[in-house]
């Protein structure tokens, strides 16, 4: 994977749901699982498949990203030989739809893919919750000598996907069309990665600033013809973060073990930024089941089928259901909460009593005193 | 260079009370308190009193400590000038040999403490756990322009015996050493912290080598040597939580400690962190029948059973139908379906069969904790 370089673009929600979680981060920082943001999946996965040298496109609201990513010490990225770069992003727009692959993105970090001499860049999302190594799907990439690989998945109607994800469809072993999914679905979803001949997106990029483009997926889907484009398939968990309902559920499959286990215990690790924390304490009264726990905890009520982040204290006589309390939050007395999820650093204080629905879980932003 | 202090920090012994759990790591790096090794306490405590150049003399089993201490950025020791620096024992023109004792493992290292010319060495040992600030022992060593200052903490009178007992004046100036006395004429034990002005250490161990007769040790040779020759020796009081934890009782008791809440010695305190050298894992899965009461429970663990006021390290598997009850389980080991362990210690790496059973007298006041390794 020397002659590769990793792009993770910077990308927003398909809809509103996750603006309270995202006022103040991008969506590649938004905590994830315990302990990890969820450029800690793309990021680890380029890492571990044995790219050494990746950019990272941020957005205006910087400081979540380089704070949590910092020298990229924590992804092996601040060697001699290996190295981790923090792009410029601008704002995403809207042009009727998201942008995928914003184009202006890519031309402003052109010096970025000058400087690598790598010939292939691989390009992926920052809100995909997977673990996958990348090396199978570069061997197709250079057994088919192709301009742009793809990496798919079979459909599944688990995987709640948005009008505005893409589908492929193949001809002869080639991707012969690009879908949104509002138009028309096969048997393949996109997943948002990969590969490209770094030659053919230069050559891209100074075609798009003749055309305007703002998508590269759009100019791959026009010039589908006379690209060689093929696919690489995924088989294993993915599931991409864009809206809260898909927070929510992604987040709940870590407490079926088996996909708790595909996702973090197989041979390549997800990494992420490493606090001291003391181990967490579980006290007399505690109970607690079905759940994700991260370190430097101390609790003292009822948890089942939730995820709490590092540094949560939680008192006595309180319980906590099908919630996700993110880090450094502190839980009243006789406080019950079920499908809430908590960002950073909320008080709730004792007796108070807060109920959502699956579907429609209550949101308290970072901070939040109650 | 110049700094005010160094530190030399004793890590080579091997610990041999602590039976298996040293068979191959020194004992300052044998954990404690699930994620932390013994050596996590003087080194965060180096760092909360400021003090950035750390010798570690190292010699039993190296391999685990030395790859542990790494760069010392763990502990914001990798200062440019200064910052952590293994000190194993090496050869010379005239051929190496191990250390001999505490003040030859120092003596052999006169030339590293030269090389930052300090004015004051503090020495510390890899096996107690407790919370100081050297920085006020410093501050108290200076004031009292001592040539050494040895910190000191009551101990309860029943158990004196067991230690090296001072006895002072009101100023804190020692006129008596007592080791190990049948009859203590006070309560008041060194703890094996020192802080010697360099230049009375110098010529110390310059006399104390050239001395046939001596086992080069601080407590039996040189601090008594000093004492007799009139050198201002002061005791600082400690007062707080300090264990030694030399033997598998001491060390099993000191763990508990931590899941006791009206222990004084807080792993939480923010004001006072422990640092350790710590890689990333994934959360605590906590399965749908596991039960989990009174225990401290480290990133990486996976558990299905009934886990009691007990310590587990990281990455332990704890299976369904087992019962865990007032036992360490250190990184790593694996506890198979229907285990029933109380009052163990399990090694790293450990595999316990599913049919182990280790069971308790209940009426036994202070059950034997069996350590097993494997």
């Amino acid at each position: 994977m020397k002659n590769v370089a990793g792009l993770i673009l910077n990308v927003d929600g398909e809809d509103d749901s996750l603006k309270d979680f995202l006022s103040h981060r991008s969506l590649s920082t938004l905590p994830f699982g315990g302990r990890y943001r969820l450029i800690d999946f793309t990021l680890s996965n380029m890492v571990n498949s044995g790219l050494s040298h990746i950019g990272v496109i941020g957005s205006h609201k910087y400081s979540s990203l380089v704070d949590h990513l910092g020298t990229g010490k924590e992804w092996s990225l601040s060697r001699k030989t290996q190295d981790l770069s923090i792009l410029s992003g601008s704002n995403n727009y809207h042009i009727g739809r998201l942008i995928k692959v914003n184009l202006r993105n890519l031309q402003n970090n052109r010096g970025f893919l000058d400087a690598t001499g790598a010939k292939h860049v691989l390009i992926a999302t920052p809100n995909l919750v997977t673990t996958f190594d990348f090396r199978n799907a570069y061997d197709i990439h250079l057994k088919n000598d192709s301009d742009i690989t793809l990496i798919f998945k079979k459909d599944d109607p688990l995987y709640h996907l948005k009008d505005n994800d893409l589908y492929l469809e193949f001809a002869k072993n080639r991707v012969s069309g690009l879908h949104f999914k509002r138009e028309h679905t096969t048997g393949h979803f996109f997943t948002e990665m990969f590969f490209i001949k770094k030659s053919i997106l230069m050559e891209l990029l100074d075609l798009s600033e003749r055309t305007g483009d703002w998508d590269l997926l759009d100019m791959i889907k026009y010039n589908i013809d006379t690209l060689r484009v093929f696919g690489a398939q995924h088989t294993g968990y993915i599931k991409r973060v864009n809206c809260l309902e898909n927070y929510m559920k992604t987040s709940m499959d870590l407490l079926e073990y088996e996909i708790m286990q595909e996702l973090f215990l197989g041979k390549n690790s997800i990494h992420t930024k490493i606090k001291d924390n003391h181990p967490t304490l579980y006290e007399d009264p505690a109970q607690v089941s079905n759940s994700i726990v991260g370190s430097g905890c101390i609790i003292e009520g009822n948890i089942t089928h939730s995820i709490i982040f590092r540094d949560t204290k939680m008192n006595v006589g309180s319980h906590i259901q099908n919630s996700i309390i993110m880090q450094r939050c502190d839980i009243g007395r006789n406080v019950n909460l079920n499908y809430v999820v908590m960002d950073k650093d909320t008080k709730i204080s004792d007796h108070t009593t807060l109920v959502g629905k699956p579907h429609a879980p209550i949101v308290l932003k970072k901070g939040t005193v109650i | 260079m110049n700094t005010e202090c160094v530190a030399m920090l004793l890590a080579g012994g091997q610990g041999s009370r602590l039976g298996s759990l040293t068979f191959n790591n020194a004992k300052p790096a044998v954990l404690f308190g699930g994620k932390y090794r013994i050596i996590d306490f003087p080194l965060s405590n180096c760092m909360n009193s400021d003090i950035d150049v750390v010798g570690v003399l190292t010699q039993y089993r190296p391999y685990i400590l030395n790859n542990y201490i790494g760069d010392g950025s763990a502990w914001a020791l990798d200062q440019v000038q200064g910052g952590v620096h293994i000190l194993p024992p090496y050869m010379g023109q005239k051929g190496g040999r191990w250390y001999s004792g505490t003040a030859d493992a120092i003596y052999q290292n006169l030339d590293f403490i030269h090389r930052f010319d300090p004015e004051y060495v503090l020495i510390l040992s890899g096996d107690h756990i407790y919370k100081m600030d050297y920085s006020k022992m410093l501050a108290f060593h200076k004031q009292k322009e001592a040539d050494l200052t040895i910190a000191v903490m009551d101990v309860p009178w029943e158990d004196a015996h067991r230690f090296g007992i001072v006895n002072t004046d009101e100023d804190h100036c020692i006129k008596e050493f007592q080791e190990k006395p049948e009859r203590p004429k006070s309560n008041k034990a060194s703890m094996g912290i020192y802080i010697f002005t360099w230049k009375e250490l110098k010529k110390a161990l310059l006399d104390d080598a050239g001395n046939r007769e001596s086992e080069h040790d601080f407590g039996h040779n040189v601090i008594p040597m000093l004492h007799e020759s009139g050198k201002r020796i002061f005791a600082y009081p400690y007062s707080g939580y300090w264990r030694d934890v030399g033997t598998v009782q001491s060390y099993y008791d000191a763990n508990m400690d931590l899941l006791d809440c009206d222990c004084d010695f807080d792993l939480s305190d923010r004001n006072f962190r422990i640092f350790s050298n710590n890689t990333s894992r994934h959360p605590q899965f906590i399965g749908p029948q596991a039960k989990i009461s009174n225990s401290l429970i480290c990133d990486g663990c996976i558990i299905f059973g009934k886990v009691e006021n007990s310590i587990l390290s990281h990455d332990v598997v704890i299976h369904k139908k087992t019962s865990l009850k007032n036992v360490i389980v250190h990184t790593g080991a694996i506890i198979e379906d229907g285990a029933i362990l109380e009052n163990c210690i399990v090694g790293a790496r450990a595999r316990i069969k599913g049919d182990a059973r280790y069971i308790s007298d209940p009426t036994e006041p202070a059950p034997e904790i069996h350590v097993i390794n494997n």
